[in-house]
């Protein structure tokens, strides 16, 4: 039934979240699921792979919204990489690159941790 | 109480079926002419004392007539209510002294009659020999037909047939009584008489064993309906002790004593012989049916308690049925169930345990106790694991010793020394499990493990249809107040789009479900300035629809306040970002026109950009910078908010929607997207925006090829500048839209 789905991969210290389908109100808990996994994990290096990532809803976009803060707070963060450009849209209308770091390809997200961190 | 009795006979006579009323008149008054007649003719033969053959055998006849009317009488007066046990016996009891103790008083008290020497020929003789003869046959059709209710007890087309033949047979043997003249000694007589009386006997005997109704009656009952046979027996003895000599009274060792009815005998005879034969017939069965009953009901006193504790299952089985009737109050259909293992006598204690709808299956929860209090249940009894045990067996568990059992953790004295635990299944799902409980190990046998479980079975079925009723009531609730918040919501938005010279307007929103995000609004700020609002809340259904609601009340407080966009939104972000879940945000296009400066100012947090158009074909997104409400709440959103100052110019459309209006999908799931959206401006853009908005709306369901199927809330917002007074062009868009349309007048 549902035409969405997380996968787990993990580079170094960051955890890679590869979406794909379809995340909108009805998959977003799925997405939230995968999010609080990194945290009880204690993951908090993030990044959202959304190469394979069809379409994202208001809801969708809400799951970043609900954990940033508390991943943020513990010193990680959440990159978003490779979105597809009709996708990256619906970010960029809600101002989302302004809050979150949004990038091109994974390798630049997982970069962008290491310098940070180093 | 036989005036007790007579009365309430005569309450069953005073309601009977319509034509049953005018048979026993008729059968009264034939019954007085055949009276009077056979009266008549004794006081004649008596008189004159030479009757003829042929006037003989008219009176006989004449006599059956008689009988044979009061026999129907008195069974169409006992028709209408049918005799319990006690009450068969009680009746005749009664009816018998009365009837006895009047023909004792007939007799003893009016002087004359017979007496040791010849029959006198008096009128007293006649009158007491039919005052007599009516008595005693009242009382022995009475007696019965009485005892046929009795015997037909659970009758069976043999128990019928033998009561038929038995009645067959004491005709034919006072029919043939008739015949044998008294001291006659042919021999064909007697061979005769033999061949009625053997087989009245015969059946008399069979029929008596007709008792099955005295395992059904409870000690006090039987108690009572030894009391009354032993006096019937006394009755049936007294009035058959009357001396006198009759043929067929030869072997009554009584015969020559004078007892209560002294020579009552010679006048039955005299009158009848037949009648007599007949009576002292059923006489004869009275007494056997009588001592039957007597010895039975004796030999079973003593099972009563078992009979009567089967009987009370039966009764709480029975009183299943109800339970449909409980459907609508779940709590008292609980304690029904509970109660019924105790109350039928199969248990000592009992509790019930559902899955609780909150944890589900895992942990059960006691919702109802008999005889025990929760407390002592949670203290003694691991109701987990047996619950658990249950569920995945689906199977009854029996413990004949509970406290040798580790989930027990009871002492002898505790009353739960033998446990039995059934599952309460309905289509194949588990709901609960009743558990039963008796103070002494080996508490339950077989036929109690059985009972229970049919038992369960049933409680299990009612507690099911009690479930899906409330679940139904849940729902229409549920649908009820969805349709109440779908009202408010619609109230929410304007019932009225402003009038605005040389502005013309359009608006309609569309929620996915009853509720849901969108919003869209006007306020006129002052004679010549209008703020518009488009916005969206994140997500859908009712908790966007609050979010919605709180909007609103921003909206329309606020912008009087601090009508610039920046202003606004940066207050209404603030106002926003306290009451706003985390992950919840609104995007929101504001803008104010002004119609004196003829200027319009925009800005976007996070929506989707407003089309804009001129009379020359220029369309464009206004892309501005801005955060949706909610995602900063620190100075982020109003340092990065841009606004943007639009001069106006006559024939300038802006086309304000929510996304889903772009993001409608296709049939092939394409989206309509904005260039689609943009085509569709540009070429309608010299319509008016009523009409504007109206071809917008076409041109979508143009490409969802008519299959308007919603997954989110669209809103479209159509402002058109004239820039002159048009006069009330400001037209209401007439909502011709679908499926949960929020019109607008």
């Amino acid at each position: 039934m549902s035409n969405f789905s997380v996968g787990f991969r993990a580079n170094g210290t960051v955890q890679v979240l590869s979406l794909q389908g379809e995340l909108d109100a009805h998959t977003a808990s799925e997405l939230e699921a995968a999010i609080q996994k990194c945290k009880d994990d204690s993951k908090y290096q993030i990044v959202v792979n959304g190469a394979h990532l069809q379409y994202i809803s208001s809801a969708g976009l809400g799951v970043f919204m609900a954990y940033i803060e508390e991943v943020r707070e513990e010193g990680g963060d959440i990159k978003i990489a490779a979105l597809q450009p009709k996708v990256f849209n619906v970010f960029d209308l809600l101002g989302f690159p302004m809050l979150f770091d949004i990038v091109e390809t994974e390798e630049e997200a997982i970069a962008l941790f290491q310098n940070g961190a180093s | 109480m036989p005036t007790g009795l007579l009365s309430r006979l005569k309450q069953k006579e005073g309601l009977p079926r319509p034509g049953a009323r005018t048979q026993r008149v008729v059968l009264v008054f034939f019954f007085a002419i055949f009276f009077l007649l056979s009266t008549s003719y004794l006081l004649l033969t008596w008189n004159t004392g030479h009757p003829s053959t042929l006037l003989e055998v008219v009176y006989n006849l004449v006599i059956v007539a008689c009988y044979g009317t009061l026999w129907l009488l008195i069974a169409s007066l006992f028709r209408s209510e049918r005799a319990t046990p006690a009450k068969a016996f009680w009746h005749t009891l009664v009816l018998g002294v009365l009837l006895i103790g009047l023909a004792f008083a007939a007799l003893r008290l009016i002087p004359g009659g017979f007496s040791e020497a010849e029959v006198p020929l008096t009128l007293t003789t006649v009158v007491k020999m039919s005052v007599l003869n009516l008595l005693e046959a009242t009382f022995f059709f009475i007696l019965l037909l009485r005892f046929r209710d009795l015997m037909l007890f659970k009758r069976t087309r043999t128990s019928e047939r033998n009561w038929y033949l038995m009645l067959g047979f004491m005709v034919f043997t006072a029919f043939v009584s008739f015949f044998a003249t008294p001291g006659g000694d042919e021999g064909w007589q007697d061979y005769l008489l033999a061949m009625g009386i053997v087989p009245s006997v015969a059946f008399m005997a069979i029929n008596s064993f007709r008792i099955s109704w005295i395992v059904h009656l409870s000690f006090k009952d039987k108690m009572a309906s030894i009391g009354l046979t032993i006096l019937l027996l006394v009755l049936f003895g007294l009035s058959f002790t009357y001396g006198g000599t009759a043929e067929l009274d030869t072997l009554n060792p009584l015969r020559d004593v004078e007892g209560l009815l002294p020579w009552a005998s010679k006048y039955l005879t005299l009158y009848s012989p037949a009648l007599s034969t007949f009576m002292m017939l059923a006489g004869v069965f009275g007494i056997l049916y009588c001592m039957t009953a007597l010895l039975s009901l004796l030999f079973h006193l003593p099972t009563t308690g078992d009979f009567q504790r089967r009987a009370d299952e039966m009764a709480v089985m029975h009183s299943l049925t109800d339970l449909v009737n409980q459907v609508f109050d779940l709590e008292k259909l609980v304690s029904t169930i509970t109660a019924s293992p105790v109350e039928a006598g199969s248990a000592d204690s009992s509790w019930l345990a559902v899955a609780d709808p909150e944890t589900g299956s895992l942990r059960p929860r006691v919702i109802a106790t008999h005889n025990i209090v929760p407390a002592v249940v949670a203290e003694l009894v691991d109701t987990d694991a047996f619950y658990h045990e249950v569920l995945l067996s689906k199977e009854p568990v029996l413990l004949e010793q509970a406290p040798a059992d580790h989930r027990v953790d009871a002492n002898p004295g505790d009353g739960l020394s033998s446990l039995l635990v059934i599952p309460l299944s309905a289509r194949s799902e588990i709901l609960g499990a009743l558990f039963v409980a008796r103070e002494v190990t080996h508490g339950f046998e077989k036929d109690d493990v059985e009972a229970i479980s049919v038992f369960a079975a049933q409680a299990a079925l009612a507690l099911d249809n009690a479930r899906l009723f409330e679940e139904q009531i849940e729902r229409e609730r549920l649908s009820r107040e969805l349709a109440i918040a779908k009202e408010v919501q619609h109230k929410l938005l304007p019932q009225h789009l402003p009038m605005v010279e040389g502005l013309t307007l359009a608006a309609s929103s569309v929620s996915a479900q009853e509720v849901g995000g969108d919003y869209y609004d006007f306020v006129e700020l002052d004679d010549q300035r209008l703020a518009f609002i488009v916005g969206d809340v994140s997500g859908k259904g009712t908790s966007a629809a609050f979010y919605m609601a709180e909007m609103q009340g921003v909206f329309q407080s606020v912008a009087h306040i601090a009508p610039d966009p920046h202003d606004f939104l940066t207050h209404a972000n603030r106002a926003l970002a306290t009451s706003l879940e985390k992950n919840v945000f609104i995007s929101v296009i504001y803008g104010v026109i002004d119609l004196e400066s003829e200027e319009v100012m925009l800005a976007r947090a996070g929506h989707c950009p407003a089309a804009t158009i001129n009379l020359t074909g220029e369309a464009r997104y206004l892309r501005s910078q801005g955060l949706g409400l909610g995602l900063d709440r620190g100075t982020l959103f109003h340092k990065t908010l841009a606004v943007e100052h639009l001069a106006l110019q006559p024939g300038d459309v802006f086309v304000l929607y929510t996304d889903g209006f772009v993001e409608s999908r296709g049939p092939g799931g394409e989206e309509y997207g904005y260039d689609r959206l943009l085509d569709s401006v540009c070429k309608h853009r010299h319509e008016d925006a009523p009409d504007l908005h109206a071809s917008l709306l076409r041109d979508l369901d143009r490409f969802l090829g008519g299959m308007r199927q919603y997954d989110d809330d669209m809103t479209l917002v159509v402002l058109k500048w004239h820039g002159i007074d048009l006069g009330k062009t400001t037209t209401e868009k007439q909502e011709n839209y679908p499926i949960g349309a929020v019109p607008l007048e």
